[in-house]
C-alpha cells in the first residue's frame, strides 16, 4: 500500500529510469527490515534521499554497464551472488564497493587467500558509478566516505585509538604484518582518507567492522587524521626509518653494517701494521727480548 | 720539573717497573686479535653515552600527562620514564643522537662479543691455560645480553613493555619457584610500579659495575697469560711475536677506538633506531603486532615461536610450555658454552697447554660442531622474524613457522658435515678413499658382454705414511722417564715448539708442560 503511495508521489518528479531504480531500492527496503543482519549506518530515509540526490540517470546506467561487463561473471548480473562463486553484494553499500575497487582488490587478478593492492582497473568516476549502481539495488551498508573535517581532529586521540584498535594487526607503525593462514594486514602507506574511513566502517576481509557506536564519527576522524598524517608520513628525525618494522631491521643493520664496519676497520688497522713490518722490521719484537727465546726467560726479570 | 715529579712519585709507588713491562707487552699483529677491542670500545661508548642519558632520564612509573613538543602525544597519560625519554629525544640538544648511539653501540657490543667469541672458539684459543678467561667471556656475553634487554625496557614504550610482559611469563614458567620469583623481582604482580626503577638501578649501576670488573679481570688475565698467536712468522709455543704496546700498538688501538666510535656515531646520526614516539606509551591492554626484541634476544624469541604447544604434565604438575624455550634452552646453551674447554679437553684427551692457535681447518671436528651449533642459533634468530618474513615473502605465516621448525633441525645437520668436508678440502688432506679402477669390457664372439676387473697397479693405492715419532716430543714424568700416551708414540705438529721439562707440580699423569718462566 505504502509502496504505491510512494510511487505515486515520486513519479511526477523523477525520470522513468530513476524511478525504476528507486522502486527497486524501496523493495529492498521492505526486505531489509526483515534481514536484521544487514548493517545499517544511518536512517534509511535519509540514505534514500541522499542517494537520489547524488545519483544521476547516466551514472546508474554507466555503473550497470561496467558491472555487467567486469563483475557480473562472478557476482551475477544483479550483484546477488547467485552464481555461487562470489558473494552477494546487495546491501553492502557504496562505500564498501568504492573501497574494494579503489584499492584495486577487485577485479581479482587470481583467486587467492587475500586480494592484493594494485592499480585500480577503473577511473574514480567509473568506480563511483559502479558503487552507486550496486547501492541502488538495496539500501543499507556503508555509504561513501563523507567529507571529513581533519583540521579539527585530534592527533593524540587518534594515536591512542589507533594503538587500541588498529595496531594489534597493522602494527604500531602501520607497516602491516602477516596473520594466520596466508592472510595479512596490509600496510597502511599510500591510502587515502576515504579508504581509511570506508575500511573501518565496512571491515573488509579479516578486519572487524567498527560501527559508529564502537568508534564515533568524530573519533574516526581522529584516527583518519593520525593514519593519513603520522602513519603515512612518519616522523623520522633520527635518520633512515628502516620501513618501521622495528628491531628485526635494526638488528640486521647493527650486525652487518655496524659490526661489519668495525670488522673492516680492524682488518684495515691490522693490515696496516703488517705492511709496515716489511718496511720497518725494527719496529717489531717478540716477547722474549733481544737475546732470543731460549736464553731470555720472561719470568726471570719479573 | 716533570721528570723530578715523576721520580718523586715513582720512588714512592714504584710504578716504573710495571709500566715498563706493560709498555713492552707484545700484541700479535693479526687483525682478528682486534675483535675483542670492538667490544671493549663499544663498552666505553656505552658508558659515556649512558652517563649523558642518565642525566635526563627519570626512572619512574608515575603517571603524568604529556604536554611536550611531539603533538600526537599531547595530553596523553604516560609514565614519567616514557615522557622523559620523549623529552630527551626531542627537547635535549644531541639527546636523540646520544640515545641512538647508545642503542647502536649496544647492538655492536653484543655482536662483537659474539664475533670475538667465535674467533676464540674456532681457533682453540680457550684451551688450557685460558679456560678461566673463556668462562669470564661467556659471563660477559650473558651480562651484556641481559643488560641490553634491561636498557631496551627502560623507555616504557609499547614495544618494550610487551617484552617485559614476555619476560615475566618466562619467569613464571620456572617450575615450583616461578611465580614467587616473578612477583619478587617485579615487586608484586605484573606490571606494578617498581619494575622501571629496579631495571634502572640494575642497568646503570649493578650490571655495568660487574661487567667493568669482569672486563678488568679478562684483560688482566690476558696480560698475565699473554696472547695466543697463529703459527708461522717465528711464533712458537714459548714466545709472542708482534708489536710492542709502546709505540706501535698504542697508536693502533687508539686509532681503532676512534674508528669504532666513528662507526657508532655514523649509525647514530644516519639511521633511526627504536623510534619510541611512534610506538606510544606502554598500556598493558594495548599491544602492537610485529613486536620483536633486539637481535641478541632474537634467538630466544625465535625459540618461543617455533616451540610446539606441548603441555607436559610431570607427576601431576604442568610444566608451562615457555619453560623449555625460555629457560631450559638458554640454560643448556650457556652451561655448555662455559663447560666447553673442559669438555673438549676430556673428549680429545688433550690436557696440554697451548699458546699456538689452530687454523679452524686443522681441527675440522671442532669447527664443524661449532658451525652446526652456530647455524642452529642463526635459524632461531631468523625464526624471531616469522611474521615479518611471511609478510615480506607473501607466504602463509603457518608455512613459515613450520619451515623454521624443520630448518632448526635440518640446517645444523647439513652445516656440520659440509663444514667438515670443507675443512678437509682446505687442508688438502684428503682421507684415503676408494680409488677408481679401470674396468675392461669384453665382447665375446657370441655377442655377450663381460667385465674384467684390472689388477691394481702401482700408484692406484694411496700410500699412507706412518707418523714419525720424534724423540724430543716424548712425554716425560717427573723422574725424566719417557711416558707413552694412550695411543702409542706421540707426534706433535710442526707448529709446536720443542722443549722438555719437568714442569711445576706435574700431576700423576706426567704431562709435558712448558714452564711458565720460559714464555
Amino acid at each position: 500500500m505504502g509502496l504505491r503511495l510512494l510511487r505515486k508521489i515520486l513519479v511526477p518528479f523523477a525520470a522513468l529510469v530513476l524511478a525504476a531504480a528507486i522502486a527497486t531500492i524501496a523493495m529492498g527496503h521492505t526486505h531489509s527490515t526483515t534481514a536484521a543482519s544487514t548493517p545499517s549506518m544511518s536512517p534509511e530515509a535519509m540514505q534514500l534521499a541522499s542517494l537520489a540526490s547524488q545519483t544521476t540517470k547516466g551514472q546508474l546506467a554507466e555503473g550497470y554497464q561496467l558491472f555487467a561487463a567486469h563483475c557480473s561473471f562472478c557476482h551475477g548480473t544483479r550483484a546477488d551472488g547467485t552464481t555461487g562463486i562470489a558473494p552477494n553484494l546487495q546491501g553492502l553499500g557504496a562505500g564498501t564497493v568504492d573501497l574494494w575497487l579503489s584499492t584495486g582488490w577487485m577485479p581479482l587478478k587470481t583467486p587467492s587467500a587475500q586480494p592484493e593492492n594494485k592499480v585500480p582497473s577503473f577511473s574514480p568516476s567509473q568506480i563511483r558509478a559502479i558503487a552507486m549502481w550496486v547501492a541502488s539495488l538495496r539500501p543499507g551498508g556503508v555509504p561513501l566516505a563523507p567529507k571529513l573535517d581533519l583540521k579539527s581532529a585530534s592527533l593524540s586521540t587518534g594515536f591512542s585509538l589507533f594503538t587500541l584498535n588498529c595496531a594489534p594487526c597493522h602494527t604500531i607503525t602501520g607497516a602491516g604484518d602477516a596473520l594466520a593462514d596466508g592472510y595479512h594486514a596490509p600496510p597502511l602507506h599510500g591510502i587515502s582518507a576515504a579508504q581509511v574511513w570506508e575500511a573501518v566502517r565496512s571491515g573488509p576481509q579479516n578486519m572487524p567492522i567498527f560501527g559508529d557506536r564502537n568508534i564515533t564519527p568524530s573519533q574516526l576522524e581522529d584516527i583518519v587524521r593520525y593514519v593519513t598524517q603520522k602513519i603515512e608520513h612518519p616522523q623520522n628525525p633520527g635518520g633512515l626509518g628502516l620501513g618501521g618494522v622495528g628491531p628485526v631491521a635494526e638488528g640486521f643493520l647493527g650486525l652487518f653494517a655496524g659490526v661489519g664496519a668495525c670488522l673492516a676497520a680492524a682488518y684495515w688497522v691490522g693490515d696496516r701494521t703488517e705492511r709496515e713490518e716489511e718496511e720497518d722490521p725494527h719496529g717489531h719484537g717478540t716477547d722474549h727480548g733481544p737475546e732470543g727465546p731460549e736464553t731470555a726467560p720472561e719470568g726471570a726479570h719479573a | 720539573m716533570i721528570d723530578s715529579l715523576y721520580r718523586w712519585v715513582d720512588d714512592r709507588l714504584n710504578i716504573s717497573g710495571g709500566t715498563r713491562k706493560l709498555l713492552n707487552k707484545i700484541f700479535p699483529d693479526h687483525w682478528s686479535f682486534m675483535l675483542g677491542e670492538i667490544a671493549l670500545y663499544s663498552f666505553v661508548i656505552l658508558v659515556l653515552t649512558g652517563i649523558f642519558l642518565s642525566l635526563y632520564f627519570v626512572p619512574s612509573q608515575k603517571d603524568v600527562i604529556y604536554h611536550g613538543s611531539y603533538l600526537p602525544l599531547d595530553g596523553t597519560h604516560m609514565s614519567e620514564a616514557y615522557a622523559s625519554t620523549i623529552n630527551l629525544s626531542f627537547s635535549v640538544r644531541t639527546g636523540l643522537l646520544m640515545r641512538q648511539m647508545h642503542h647502536w653501540a649496544a647492538n655492536i657490543f653484543v655482536g662483537s662479543i659474539v664475533v670475538h667469541m667465535c674467533r676464540i672458539f674456532f681457533t682453540g684459543g680457550f684451551r688450557r691455560p685460558r679456560e678461566f678467561n673463556w668462562i669470564i667471556g661467556v659471563n660477559l656475553l650473558i651480562l651484556a645480553i641481559f643488560n641490553g634487554f634491561l636498557g631496551y625496557s627502560l623507555p616504557d614504550d609499547l614495544v618494550s613493555g610487551t617484552g617485559i610482559r614476555i619476560a615475566f611469563s618466562i619467569l613464571e614458567a620456572l617450575p615450583i619457584v616461578g611465580s614467587y620469583l616473578a612477583t619478587f623481582l617485579f615487586g608484586g604482580n605484573y606490571p606494578g610500579t617498581a619494575i622501571i626503577p629496579r631495571f634502572f638501578i640494575l642497568h646503570v649501576l649493578i650490571l655495568p659495575a660487574i661487567i667493568a670488573a669482569l672486563i678488568g679481570a679478562h684483560l688482566g688475565l690476558l696480560v698475565k697469560q699473554k696472547h695466543t698467536q697463529f703459527a708461522g712468522n717465528g711464533a712458537t709455543e714459548r714466545n709472542v711475536v708482534g708489536s710492542p704496546m709502546w709505540p706501535i700498538f698504542i697508536a693502533k688501538t687508539n686509532g681503532f677506538l676512534f674508528l669504532v666510535a666513528g662507526v657508532t656515531a655514523a649509525l647514530g646520526a644516519a639511521v633511526q633506531i627504536n623510534p619510541i614516539w611512534q610506538y606510544g606509551p606502554y598500556v598493558p591492554y594495548h599491544v602492537s603486532y610485529a613486536v620483536q626484541p633486539d637481535w641478541y634476544m632474537g634467538w630466544l624469541d625465535g625459540a618461543l615461536r617455533v616451540m610446539p604447544s606441548w603441555e607436559i604434565v610431570f607427576p601431576g604438575h604442568m610444566i608451562p610450555n615457555a619453560f623449555f624455550p625460555g629457560i631450559l634452552l638458554p640454560g643448556i646453551t650457556f652451561t655448555l658454552l662455559m663447560m666447553w674447554p673442559m669438555l673438549e679437553a676430556r673428549i680429545r684427551n688433550d690436557t696440554l697447554e697451548h699458546q699456538i692457535l689452530e687454523e679452524p681447518r686443522n681441527n675440522p671436528w671442532r669447527t664443524s660442531i661449532g658451525a652446526a651449533v652456530l647455524s642452529f642459533y642463526f635459524v632461531l634468530f631468523g625464526a624471531s622474524a616469522t611474521d615479518v618474513l611471511a609478510n615480506y615473502l607473501q607466504v602463509s605465516l603457518n608455512t613459515v613457522l613450520i619451515t623454521f621448525r624443520v630448518l632448526c633441525i635440518l640446517v645444523p645437520l647439513i652445516v656440520g658435515p659440509v663444514t667438515y668436508k670443507i675443512c678437509l678440502e682446505l687442508q688438502h688432506q684428503h682421507r684415503p678413499t676408494k680409488t677408481k679402477r679401470h674396468n675392461i669390457v669384453m665382447r665375446s664372439a657370441e655377442g655377450g658382454y663381460s667385465t674384467i676387473e684390472v689388477q691394481a697397479r702401482p700408484g692406484d693405492e694411496r700410500t699412507i705414511l706412518p707418523p714419525i715419532p720424534v724423540d724430543a716430543m716424548i712425554l716425560v714424568n717427573d723422574d725424566g722417564e719417557p711416558i707413552l700416551a694412550d695411543g702409542g708414540p706421540v707426534t706433535v705438529g710442526a707448529g709446536a715448539g720443542p722443549g722438555a721439562g719437568s714442569g711445576r707440580g706435574n700431576g700423576s699423569r706426567g704431562l709435558f708442560r712448558i714452564p711458565r718462566s720460559y714464555r
